[in-house]
């Protein structure tokens, strides 16, 4: 399981000072605008059929009345393009600025318990091991997570298998404040320090009563009752297997054969970290970026020389699910996945890593 | 907090055409700020990431010694093709002066502490001898030598013309502190060294698997011949290390396509004994 | 119009007969996915692997893509719809495969619908046909009453805006593109291989999804697909951003047809619109 190795946010309140509040979802805009005026703020937007995280301009933009979103936000923390230099070209040589790496205080409100579990399994590759990334850090530091909890009454998407990784609907874990609503309202829990003193300024918020405090215990209680699909899986022991039959190649041929190789599952996973680096100059000026980059694309480890060690789509994908269920546990001790569905629901020919990941499990 | 990313400042002090076939060229930097000397601080085996903004960055070994103080040097083979190429051809249009940039040291070394106290038979092929020059200028150096044992350099080029460091060989072929083998494929008027592939050569001179360590970097096709016979002179895959390579970006284990399993080539690697290899997926 | 459980059973059929006979050695059609609205591509090599095979509304992925990504001479029976045949014949035409290679299972029917939104497509991104324009074998009866109405009237928003809204209109579009290249891969008439976009020397467009970049990379498939795309909205369906990059195919398309006389894909003796020349063609783009 995902938490196993405990959570990274050694910071958890005690029980005793619980800092609780509470609001009607017609004063929602009001919570937006106090919230904005704390720094940027990301919060869930409609755009056409799809409701994604957008920074926040207008309150009324707003909306808590979504499943979950087409990407994950972890763009906050690691935006698809950033600037590391910026230069411009002169005879001479190059005329060049490190970009500073600007962490306003920022607020992202409405997360889903598994893509708040996200956060710190990103934490692990970026903060956990090696060279600390300086970009993802200064934002991850900077900013408070709102968790969301499902609405224990609806039905999971059929694509969702969060439970399968150890997560529920309404899981704290990851979240600074943890959010459930309550007929017309919202209830909001401080899970962490950096979430009470949120909470904590915000004049807002009214106070919670006990029965808030019951109804909200509940419904993460209740959330334990939402059933998403379930393959019995443990990180070691999906992790071996992926291992032993990685040379399995008729296998895994065929489990990924429908594959067109394009790069949606891994722009819209809240777990995918993979970033190019390149220069990109128009007319003198330009920008050494860093951006999305996927295992999935044939380019992703083409050498200078042209050799590639991943030629076929079944070696890129077999990448990707080795990556996240085997690698992943190995270096650093967890499923790199929190069965959010994302992929599954954005593929353009309904690949399921889900499936896959069973079926190598059974085998 | 430094951050990784951005390249320390260089200026190119000196630069040398190793090869007939002009592709091959030895850069050697100079640091801009001194702390950024003392900052680089690196042993044989390792990488740097070279940076020239507007084309891109390129990771390439590091072919001086840190024995070496004042400067860093690397051996760069021009590539263009279609899918690549850019940063290593505009480094072979740089003069002497011209600034750039060095982000590194990256990866880990050639296992200089095991290396100690053992004979070492160092074997490579073509340009990729780079680092391999490096970890014997670091041997050599007189504090150093003492520390390890027999050294035996095999290395081979196409043609005489193709072969690296010229005058570092013949300067080697004089000392008695470490014997070299250096061959051609194919001779030409000018050599009056040995002919013959880095292979054959290696199972001719047969360096005993006694208390020694195989340390070996070339193209594909020179490894997957020399290897057997390694195998049947003794050496055990403990005792045999060599190099990947990989497309690389980040050099820091972060960008995630240099991996290996579970290995990240930049970070982990690119130094791997055999048996460490063996553990790990076979897509490289 | 056949029961779709009708073409389903006449798909197994087929399937089956056609690898127990070893006239084709793979059949490329729809097998289940996680769910029964959510359908994978699926190519089945032997008869045994036959009841794998399904077909409903939601089986919209047109299979002509993977055509190409068989090595020559593999005998293929393909499944396809309207808008699917014609991407076979224009692939037949461009000698990317050959006619004598295929046994081409056609599917007469109307009322595919988007597996994500669960929407009718037919009417909004395909070509609004509803019969295979090639086949070995119709998996059902023709549909003669298709109903009225042309492939370019969802054309008809766009084309009353004046140029300035219009080039607003898809500089936003393409704003929102973040190069997941979706709909190059799902496209059947996208096979250059390396795709002008992954070369990096030349570098075409920006690698990062940059408004310049994006441009560059549409603007040129759309061009490259210019009298070639075969209007099975795959692109549309297949964007995680919801561009509705069918509507400047559709365009594109649609001002072929009035200039040269010809829809992509409609006949297998056609030569491609592009690669051919007749006196009567149209001049209007040298005035």
């Amino acid at each position: 399981m995902i938490g196993s190795k405990g959570s990274l946010n050694a910071d958890h309140c005690e029980k005793e000072k619980v800092v609780f509040k509470k609001i009607t979802l017609e004063k929602l805009g009001d919570l937006v605008s106090a919230l904005k005026e704390k720094g940027p703020l990301y919060a869930p937007v409609r755009d056409g059929k799809a409701v994604n995280f957008q920074k926040i301009t207008k309150t009324a933009d707003v909306t808590l009345d979504f499943y979950n979103t087409v990407f994950s936000p972890k763009f906050v923390f690691f935006p698809q393009t950033e600037d590391l230099i910026r230069y411009t070209l002169q005879k001479e040589g190059a005329q060049a600025e490190p970009v500073p790496i600007a962490a306003s205080p920022s607020v992202i409100l409405g997360v889903r318990p598994c893509d708040a579990k996200s956060f710190e399994i990103m934490d692990r590759h970026f903060l956990g091991a090696g060279i600390i990334d300086p970009y993802w850090k200064n934002r991850r530091d900077n900013t408070v997570v709102i968790g969301y909890a499902f609405d224990p009454a609806a039905p999971p998407d059929p694509a969702d298998f969060y439970n399968t990784v150890g997560i529920h609907a309404a899981d704290t874990e990851g979240s600074d404040v943890f959010m459930v609503r309550k007929d017309g309202e919202l209830l909001l829990k401080g899970i962490t320090k950096k979430g009470e003193s949120l909470l904590k300024g915000l004049a807002v918020l009214d106070a919670a009563s006990a029965q808030d405090e019951a109804f909200f215990d509940e419904t993460i209680r209740k959330d334990r009752g939402v059933k998403t699909r379930f393959t019995e899986i443990t990180d070691t022991a999906i992790a071996a297997k992926l291992v032993g039959s990685f040379e399995k190649q008729e296998i895994w041929e065929e489990m990924t054969a429908s594959c067109i190789g394009c790069g949606t599952c891994t722009f819209v996973c809240p777990t995918c970290y993979c970033f190019d680096i390149n220069d990109e100059t128009l007319f003198r000026k330009g920008a050494r970026k860093r951006f999305w980059d996927a295992c999935m694309f044939t380019d992703f480890t083409l050498e200078a020389s042209g050799h590639n060690p991943r030629p076929r789509i079944f070696q890129r994908y077999r990448q990707k699910v080795c990556h996240k269920y085997s690698y992943h546990v190995t270096k650093y001790g967890c499923i790199s996945c929190v069965g959010c569905g994302r992929c599954t629901r954005s593929c353009p020919v309904n690949i399921d890593i889900f499936s896959i990941v069973e079926k190598v499990a059974n085998l | 907090m430094q951050n990784p990313y951005i390249p320390m400042p260089v200026e190119v002090v000196n630069i040398v055409t190793e090869v007939d076939t002009n592709d091959i060229k030895t850069f050697r930097f100079a640091f801009v700020n001194k702390e950024d000397e003392e900052r680089f601080q690196y042993l044989p085996g390792q990488f740097a990431e070279l940076s020239i903004l507007g084309k891109g960055e390129s990771p390439i070994g590091i072919a001086s010694s840190p024995t070496q103080k004042g400067y860093i040097e690397f051996t760069v083979q021009r590539v263009a093709n279609l899918s690549g190429g850019i940063v290593t051809a505009a480094l072979h249009d740089l003069e002497v002066g011209a600034r750039m940039g060095v982000r590194g040291p990256l990866g880990n070394s050639w296992p200089i502490e095991y290396l100690e106290g053992k004979n070492v038979v160092v074997v490579g092929g073509g340009f990729a001898f780079t680092t391999l020059r490096s970890l014997i200028h670091y041997m050599l150096k007189e504090e150093n030598r003492s520390r390890f044992g027999d050294i035996n350099v095999i290395y081979g080029a196409r043609t005489p013309g193709l072969l690296c460091y010229k005058e570092e060989l013949a300067a080697w072929e004089k000392r008695k502190d470490i014997r070299m083998h250096v061959t051609v494929d194919k001779r030409d008027e000018t050599w009056t060294g040995r002919e013959g592939f880095v292979p054959t050569v290696c199972r001719e001179i047969a360096p005993s698997a006694e208390n020694s360590v195989a340390v070996i970097c070339g193209p594909p096709v020179m490894i997957r011949f020399t290897l057997p016979v390694f195998f049947e002179l003794g050496f055990s895959k403990e005792n045999i290390y060599t190099s990947l390579e990989m497309r690389m970006k980040c050099g820091i284990g972060k960008c995630g396509r240099c991996n290996v399993g579970e290995k990240y080539v930049c970070k982990d690697g690119p130094v791997f004994s055999l048996a460490e290899l063996d553990t790990l997926t076979r897509e490289y | 119009m056949t029961n779709i459980k009708q073409i389903e059973e006449n798909l197994k059929r087929e399937a089956k007969r056609l690898l127990e006979s070893k006239e084709v050695s793979v059949v490329l059609a729809y097998a289940r996915g996680y769910d029964e609205h959510h359908p994978l591509p699926y190519a089945a090599r032997t008869a045994g692997e036959v009841g794998n095979l399904i077909f409903n509304e939601y089986c919209t992925y047109n299979l002509a893509r993977y055509l190409t990504k068989y090595p020559p001479k593999t005998k293929i029976a393909i499944a396809v719809k309207a808008a699917d045949s014609r991407a076979v014949v224009q692939l037949i035409q461009e000698e990317k495969v050959k006619k004598e290679d295929l046994v081409i299972l056609g599917i007469p029917f109307i009322g595919m619908k988007d597996p994500k939104t669960g929407e009718e497509i037919d009417q909004k991104t395909t070509c609004h046909m509803a019969n295979p324009v090639l086949y070995d074998i119709l998996l059902g009866e023709e549909i003669r009453d298709a109903g009225a109405g042309s492939p370019y009237d969802v054309l008809a928003e766009l084309e009353a805006m004046d140029q300035a809204a219009r080039w607003s209109f898809w500089e936003k579009e393409f704003s929102k593109c973040i190069r997941c290249f979706a709909c190059r891969k799902a496209c059947p008439m996208c096979y250059c291989d390396p795709c002008f976009m992954d070369a990096s020397r030349p570098r075409w467009a920006d690698k990062s999804p940059t408004a310049d970049g994006n441009l560059m990379y549409h603007l040129t498939r759309f061009y490259h697909l210019a009298g070639r795309c075969i209007d099975c909205g795959e692109c549309s369906r297949a964007c995680p951003m919801d561009i509705p990059l069918h509507l400047f195919h559709k365009k594109m398309a649609k001002e072929c047809e009035t200039m040269f006389g010809q829809a992509a894909g409609m006949k297998i003796d056609d030569k491609p619109v592009m690669v051919n020349y007749g006196n009567q063609d149209s001049d209007e783009m040298l005035k």
